[in-house]
């Protein structure tokens, strides 16, 4: 794969935060890249890395608490991490957008949606109010906001959760981004308004050539959207498949674990809780951070393993030492 | 059902008015509740399903008296719960306890485990003295939380763990009812399976009745016996969780089982667009409110309120063409 086809990719991604006197890996070694029109799942649970790595793909990590501390991140053959922090402001909102899970906290309360919407394009793109203003229009109707121009002097309190959501979108989407980065999009939405916004993207997707890096904790989502997956576990890729064979051949322990304790509304399948929790950062365990939860554990699990094919798929990758191909 | 349900609930209800608006403030009225009816068995799991706005927290409150009806009647074992005295409301509340979605919110912050889960035991004389601390134990014991847990505070624990002491806190003082509302929706999905095979084995040990609140269908199929959908302050369907999830009768219930992501990618959600907002319980559409959104409706949908009819043993539907 040339860079020419290639939207964003990461390599070797290790984000870390400060904790009491010390530097953390919350992100270890994370690598992967996406086409334009691909939707990559990073999936997992609270704590497990996958909002970080959003953050560190968008420079967004906090300062002073958080800092990247190996890697490359890669958009338009510009490395991200190298670059200056005005080269970083030009690439975001212009070539990266991101929406985030509760679009009331990320709109400007006191702000009318229509000048939020158009604030980019007068800052990437050098538009005057007005123009900005008749886009900021263009955009509500490309996310099927109803009404929109009566909509664009409203503030964010007066729309709903679902279109608060399509606003959002239409922000992140209005310099035409090749990358849309979803950070838990549909989380705080009812289950109906959350396929609407996922037909959106979809829809958007298409159209535009988006690569989209959707970051989620919903397995269902997961089948119903993405092409690809990569389930973390304590900062670790523990598996990154194709979504076929994921769901056909779960194979870390791991996903096993996440799949068998999601109560399904098809079928009366008995739930498999994982037992314990995830350990703190400042007690995980050396090797597999899976380790202390998990039924196969081997000596060998003392060690991490390395990412190895499993199921003789080379595009189906697994860190674990008793499911890897021998 | 040949005995008298534990709890039955009859054309409940609850509207909220607000005045909003400046500087003429206009009275706007929020229809919550517009004639719930559903009752719970002994022992028995009654799932209600819903999105927002669709009053299935509101029941709960309104259920359990925290806030007073407009219409209808509660019954709790044959005694009527909004007519009841201060002296029997107190009885009453020993039998019905709730959990809620956050326990975080629901626990103070600055009252260690022994206090939060003691003081339910000291005001209905239960233990008092030095019999409270192994009482508070023994409960600890029964969700699954170490004894050291007694001396520390909430922000101490995980998300689950909390949600463990809320459950010991409702179990306290040995309730035939329990009102969970939202229980496991701020949990991980690994949490979520732990604290469903709890309420599991609560149930059986105890003998439990549970009135679930949830918007998760697949929770809800889990967990439940017989489930409620509402929409909008009405009940639209109810009936026995496996078939009206197999076979849903109302076309509300169909939208939200094609909208519920499966982890399988054979079977993707229905994706549709539907144009504009879904309708808000401020000015609820005219006729069945669910019309505006339906892809079936005719005329009289439009105009004429469909009855809650039985339509098979146990299963219920309010619509028209079903």
């Amino acid at each position: 794969m040339t860079d020419a086809d290639i939207a964003l990719r990461v390599e070797g991604l290790n984000t870390q935060i400060h904790v009491g006197s010390d530097w953390h890996d919350v992100v270890r070694d994370v690598s992967f890249s996406i086409r334009p029109r691909e939707t990559l799942a990073l999936v997992g649970e609270s704590g497990c890395g996958k909002s970080m790595t959003a953050l560190s793909v968008m420079g967004l990590l906090p300062p002073k608490v958080a800092r990247i501390g190996a890697g490359r991140i890669v958009v338009d053959g510009i490395d991200l991490v190298a670059a200056d922090e005005a080269t970083r402001e030009n690439m975001r909102g212009d070539r990266l957008g991101m929406i985030f899970q509760e679009p009331m906290t990320s709109l400007n309360p006191v702000l009318p949606i229509g000048f939020q919407v158009g604030e980019a394009l007068m800052r990437h793109r050098g538009l005057s109010r007005r123009q900005a203003r008749q886009k900021a229009r263009e955009l509500l109707e490309l996310v099927r906001v109803p009404a929109a121009a009566e909509r664009l002097d409203a503030y964010p309190h007066q729309f709903s959760g679902g279109m608060r959501q399509r606003v959002m979108i239409a922000l992140a989407l209005a310099c035409s981004p090749k990358v849309l980065i979803a950070d838990e999009p549909t989380t705080a939405l009812d289950v109906t308004i959350q396929a609407q916004v996922l037909a959106l993207i979809a829809d958007l997707q298409e159209k535009e050539g988006l690569a989209v890096l959707l970051i989620t904790h919903n397995l269902g989502v997961v089948a119903s959207v993405a092409d690809r997956v990569i389930v973390m576990y304590g900062g670790d890729v523990v598996e990154s498949a194709p979504v076929g064979a994921f769901f056909a051949r779960p194979t870390h322990p791991y996903s096993e674990a996440l799949l068998a304790a999601m109560p399904r509304v098809d079928s009366d399948g008995g739930l498999e809780p994982i037992p314990g929790q995830v350990p703190t950062l400042t007690a995980m365990p050396k090797g597999c951070r899976f380790a202390t939860r998990c039924a196969l554990r081997t000596d060998a699990c003392a060690e991490l393993p390395p990412l190895a094919p499993v199921g003789g798929d080379p595009e189906h990758v697994a860190r674990c030492w008793v499911r890897r191909d021998s | 059902m040949s005995e008298a349900p534990l709890l039955l609930v009859q054309d409940l209800k609850k509207t909220f008015v607000a005045h909003r608006g400046w500087p003429i403030p206009k009275r706007t009225e929020v229809r919550a509740l517009d004639g719930v009816s559903f009752e719970v068995g002994r022992g028995e799991v009654l799932g209600v399903v819903g999105e927002s706005g669709c009053g299935k927290s509101t029941v709960a409150r309104v259920a359990l008296r925290l806030q007073p009806s407009d219409g209808g009647s509660v019954t709790f074992d044959g005694a009527d719960v909004h007519m009841a005295s201060r002296r029997e409301m107190r009885a009453m509340r020993r039998r019905m306890q709730m959990i809620f979605q956050d326990p975080a919110s629901s626990l103070d912050g600055r009252q260690r485990i022994i206090d939060a889960l003691g003081e339910p035991l000291r005001v209905h004389g239960i233990a008092r003295g030095a019999a409270v601390r192994p009482a508070v134990e023994r409960l600890l014991d029964e969700v699954g939380l170490p004894r050291t847990a007694l001396d520390r505070y909430p922000h101490e624990f995980s998300g689950g763990q909390r949600q463990r002491i809320g459950i010991a806190r409702a179990l306290s003082l040995s309730p035939d009812l329990i009102f969970a509302d939202e229980p496991v929706s701020a949990l991980d999905v690994s949490v979520q399976a732990q604290i469903l095979m709890l309420l599991e084995r609560l149930r059986r040990d105890r003998g439990l009745a549970f009135v679930f609140i949830s918007h998760d269908l697949g929770v809800v199929r889990h967990f439940c016996d017989r489930v409620v959908v509402m929409y909008l302050g009405r009940v639209v369907e109810s009936g026995p969780t496996a078939q009206v999830f197999a076979e849903p009768l109302h076309p509300y219930t169909r939208l939200l089982k094609e909208s519920s992501p499966e982890p399988d990618p054979t079977r993707t959600i229905t994706m549709n667009f539907q144009e504009g907002e879904p309708p808000s319980p401020v000015s609820p559409p005219t006729g069945c409110h669910f019309h505006p959104r339906c892809r079936l409706a005719t005329e009289r949908c439009r105009t004429e309120r469909p009855a809650l009819r039985d339509l098979s043993p146990g299963r219920t539907v309010s619509c028209h063409l079903a």
